[in-house]
C-alpha cells in the first residue's frame, strides 16, 4: 500500500509539473526554450515513478509493509498545523503575541508540564528571540494588521 | 603557498580567532547531541551571518561543520548513538572501549585521529585546488553541463537506499529551483500567478524548513519510541589516560583514513560516512589484530574517524573551483557566499583568492581549536548533553527555526516557504527520500539549467555537443557509470541475501 501511495504520488507531483512546465510561453527565435529544464525533469519524474508503481505491484499480498505509528504521525501532523497558524499569525498579530503563545503550546508538545516552565515561556521566548534578532541584528519585526503588541507596548 | 600569509592574517585577528573557537565548540556540541546534526546548526545559524563580513560568516559556519563531523564520535562513543551518520562506524569500537571503562582513551584516539585525517584533508585541498580551478577556467558550458549532470546522478543514486528515491529527490530539488522567473527569457514558471511564487523560492527558508523544522518533526516521532535514559559509562583508573605505545598501532590506519576520507571528500555527494565504513573496512583487513576489531580495538576508532575528518577540506574543492556543492554543509555555504555577493566557481581563484586561503587557514585553526577542547574536554562536552533537556530544546529549535527564516529576507513568504518545507523534509525522511540529493539538486539546479541552455545556443539546439567534446562525454559516461555500479552493488546485495535466506 505504501509503496502503491509513494508511486502515485510521484506520478501526481510529476503530472503537476509537466502540465505547469506546458503553460511556459514558447521561446523567441534564436533563444532556448524556458520550459526546457522542468519539462524534463518532470518527464524523467514520471518514468521514475514507473518502477515504483512495478515494485509495489510485485509486492507479495502478504507483505504489508511496515508497521506505522499512527500517533506519531497525528502528532506531528497537529505540530505541523500548530507551524501554519503560528506563521500565518505573524502577519495579523506580529511577532510577540503569536510567539507568547505558541511556545507553552510546542513545550507541551513536547512533554513539558511544569505550569512554571510553560508560564515563564510566555515571557522569556519572545522577549529572547526579539531582543537578539529584531533588536541586536536590527531586523525589522513584522507588523501585526490586526493587532500588533509591540506597538501597543512602544505606544 | 598563500596558506603561510592567511594564517598569519587569521591568526593577527583577535575577533576572527574567537569566532573560530566558539565555533569549534559549538559544532563539537551540535555534533555529539544525537538527533541534531551540524547542517541544522549551520541552517538555523545562516540568517546571523548576514550581518558579519564575509569571511566572519564563511569561517564560523565552516568550522562549526568541521567541528560537528567530529562531535558525532563523542555520542557514539560515550553513549553509544551516533551523532552524525559516519560516527556509526566509530561507535562499533569506541561504545566496547566504553564500556570497558576506557572511554577516555577512545575518546583520545578518536580526537588525534580526527585531528590527523582533517589536516591531511585540508593540505591535499590547499595543494590541489588551485590546480582543479585552472583546469575549471578552461571548461566551456558543454563540459560544465556534464560535471552538473555527473553531480545530480551521483548525488541521486549513490546516497541513500534507494536509487529511484534518490533520482526523484534530485529531479524534485531542481523543479523546485525552477519556480519563478526564467533568469534568461523573464518567462513565469511554476508560479501559478502568484507574485510570491515569481520571485522563486530562497535557499534559506528552504534549508532551514529542511533540516530544522524538518528535523524537529523527526525528533518529536523518535521521542515516542525512544525508552530508558542515557548513561554514561564509569571509566577504570586508566581508561582516561593515553600513551605514545598505545596510539603507535592506530597511526597507520589514521594515515590510511586520511588518504581514503580526502580521495572519496573530492566526489561529490559520497559524504563522510561512507568514507568512515570504507576506512574501517580496509583497516580491519589490513589489521594485524582482526579478531579484535568490533570488541574494542583502539585502531577500530582510529581508521574510521581519520576518514570521516579527512572529508571535511576536499569537499570543498568541487564547491569552489566549479560551484558543485559536494555536501549539505557545502550547499549552505553557497548560498552564503551568494548572499555576500561572492561568485563561487573557477574564476573565485582570480576575484577573491586571498578569502579562500583564509577561509583555509580558518578552517586549519579550527581544527586546532576542536582537537584541543576535544582531548581535554570531550568528557565534559559529553556531560553537558546528557544535561541538555531535549523536550525544552527543540521547542526552541522549533521557534528559532521561524524567526530566522523570517530574518533572511524579512518575508513572510519565507516563513511559509520554510514551514512547508519542513513538513516535506519530514515526509522525505520518513519514506526514505533522499533530502541530501534534493537540497544539493536545488542548489546546482540553476546553474546546471544556464549551462545547458548556453550549450544548446552554441551548436544551434543540437543535443550532440554533448557527446561530441571528449570531457563532456567523460562526464556523461562516469554519471550512467555510476548508475550502473549502483544497480550491480544492489543486485549483488540482493543475491546475497538471497542465497542466506536459502541457506537458513
Amino acid at each position: 500500500m505504501r509503496a502503491y501511495a509513494e508511486g502515485l504520488v510521484l506520478a501526481l507531483i510529476s503530472i503537476v509539473a509537466i502540465l505547469g512546465a506546458w503553460q511556459v510561453p514558447a521561446a523567441s527565435p534564436g533563444d532556448t526554450w524556458a520550459g526546457i529544464v522542468p519539462f524534463s525533469a518532470s518527464i524523467a519524474l514520471l518514468f521514475l515513478s514507473g518502477p515504483l508503481l512495478l515494485g509495489a505491484v510485485r509486492q507479495t499480498a502478504g507483505d504489508t509493509g511496515q508497521e506505522q505509528d499512527s500517533g506519531a504521525t497525528l502528532q506531528i501532523i497537529g505540530l505541523f498545523v500548530i507551524a501554519l497558524i503560528y506563521q500565518q499569525s505573524f502577519r495579523w498579530f506580529g511577532y510577540l503575541l503569536p510567539t507568547a503563545i505558541a511556545a507553552p503550546v510546542v513545550l507541551c508538545f513536547f512533554g513539558v508540564r511544569s505550569w512554571i516552565g510553560l508560564a515563564v515561556s510566555v515571557v522569556l521566548c519572545p522577549l529572547i528571540f526579539h531582543l537578539i534578532f529584531f533588536v541586536l541584528l536590527g531586523v525589522y519585526p513584522p507588523y501585526g494588521e490586526v493587532f500588533d503588541l509591540l506597538s501597543w507596548i512602544q505606544g | 603557498m598563500e596558506i603561510f600569509p592567511a594564517l598569519l592574517s587569521v591568526i593577527t585577528d583577535p575577533s576572527l580567532l574567537f569566532a573560530i573557537v566558539l565555533a569549534a565548540a559549538v559544532g563539537m556540541v551540535v555534533g555529539a547531541t544525537p538527533g541534531l546534526t551540524a547542517s541544522a546548526a549551520i541552517a538555523m545559524l545562516l540568517p546571523i551571518t548576514f550581518y558579519m563580513s564575509p569571511l566572519f560568516a564563511l569561517a564560523f559556519l565552516y568550522v562549526i561543520g568541521k567541528s560537528g563531523r567530529y562531535g558525532g564520535s563523542i555520542a557514539a562513543i560515550l553513549f553509544n548513538t551516533p551523532g552524525t551518520a559516519a560516527s556509526a562506524a566509530t561507535q562499533i569500537d569506541g561504545y566496547p572501549l566504553a564500556r570497558a571503562g576506557q572511554a577516555g582513551k577512545a575518546m583520545k584516539v578518536a580526537t588525534i585521529s580526527s585531528v590527523i585525517g582533517d589536516f591531511m584533508g585540508d593540505i591535499l585541498l590547499v595543494v590541489g585546488v588551485g590546480f582543479i580551478a585552472a583546469i575549471a577556467l578552461k571548461l566551456g558550458p558543454p563540459e560544465t553541463f556534464a560535471i552538473y549532470f555527473a553531480a545530480f546522478v551521483v548525488i541521486g543514486s549513490v546516497i541513500g537506499s534507494s536509487i529511484v528515491k534518490g533520482l526523484a529527490s534530485a529531479l524534485m530539488g531542481i523543479l523546485i529551483a525552477m519556480v519563478g522567473l526564467d533568469p534568461i527569457s523573464s518567462e513565469e514558471r511554476y508560479t501559478f500567478g502568484s507574485f510570491d511564487l515569481s520571485n522563486g523560492i530562497g535557499l534559506v527558508p528552504l534549508m532551514i524548513g529542511v533540516f530544522v523544522l524538518g528535523e524537529v518533526f523527526a525528533q518529536l516521532e523518535t521521542r515516542r519510541k525512544a525508552t530508558g535514559e542515557t548513561k554514561e559509562n564509569e571509566s577504570t583508573e586508566d581508561g582516561n589516560s593515553l600513551t605514545w605505545e598505545e596510539y603507535k598501532p592506530c597511526l597507520p590506519h589514521a594515515f590510511r583514513g586520511g588518504f581514503i576520507g580526502a580521495g572519496i571528500g573530492v566526489l561529490p555527494g559520497l559524504g563522510s560516512a561512507i568514507a568512515a565504513f570504507i576506512s574501517y573496512g580496509e583497516g580491519k583487513r589490513r589489521a594485524k589484530n582482526p579478531e579484535k576489531w568490533g570488541k574494542g580495538a583502539l585502531e577500530g576508532v582510529a581508521a574510521p574517524e581519520a576518514a570521516n575528518n579527512a572529508v571535511s577540506g576536499p569537499s570543498m574543492a568541487p564547491l569552489l573551483t566549479l560551484g558543485i556543492p559536494g555536501s549539505t554543509i557545502g550547499a549552505i555555504l553557497l548560498g552564503v557566499f551568494l548572499i555576500h555577493g561572492i561568485q563561487v566557481g573557477p574564476t573565485l581563484f582570480l576575484t577573491d583568492k586571498e578569502l579562500v586561503y583564509k577561509l583555509f587557514a580558518c578552517g586549519m585553526l579550527g581544527i586546532v581549536a576542536y582537537g584541543l577542547i576535544g582531548y581535554f574536554g570531550a568528557t565534559q562536552v559529553a556531560r553537558i548533553i546528557l544535561k541538555i533537556p531535549t523536550n525544552v530544546l527543540y521547542p526552541l529549535i522549533f521557534l528559532t527555526a521561524f524567526v530566522a527564516a523570517y530574518s533572511a529576507r524579512g518575508s513572510m513568504f519565507d516563513v511559509t516557504v520554510m514551514t512547508c518545507a519542513g513538513f516535506a523534509g519530514w515526509l522525505m525522511r520518513k519514506y526514505d527520500f533522499n533530502v541530501a540529493a534534493f537540497v544539493i539538486s536545488f542548489v546546482l539546479a540553476k546553474g546546471a539549467e544556464e549551462t545547458f541552455r548556453q550549450s544548446l545556443l552554441m551548436s544551434d539546439g543540437g543535443a550532440l555537443i554533448f557527446v561530441e567534446r571528449p570531457i563532456a562525454l567523460a562526464f556523461l559516461v562516469i554519471g550512467a557509470g555510476a548508475i550502473a555500479f549502483r544497480v550491480r552493488g544492489i543486485m549483488k546485495e540482493r543475491k546475497i541475501a538471497k542465497g542466506a535466506l536459502e541457506d537458513a
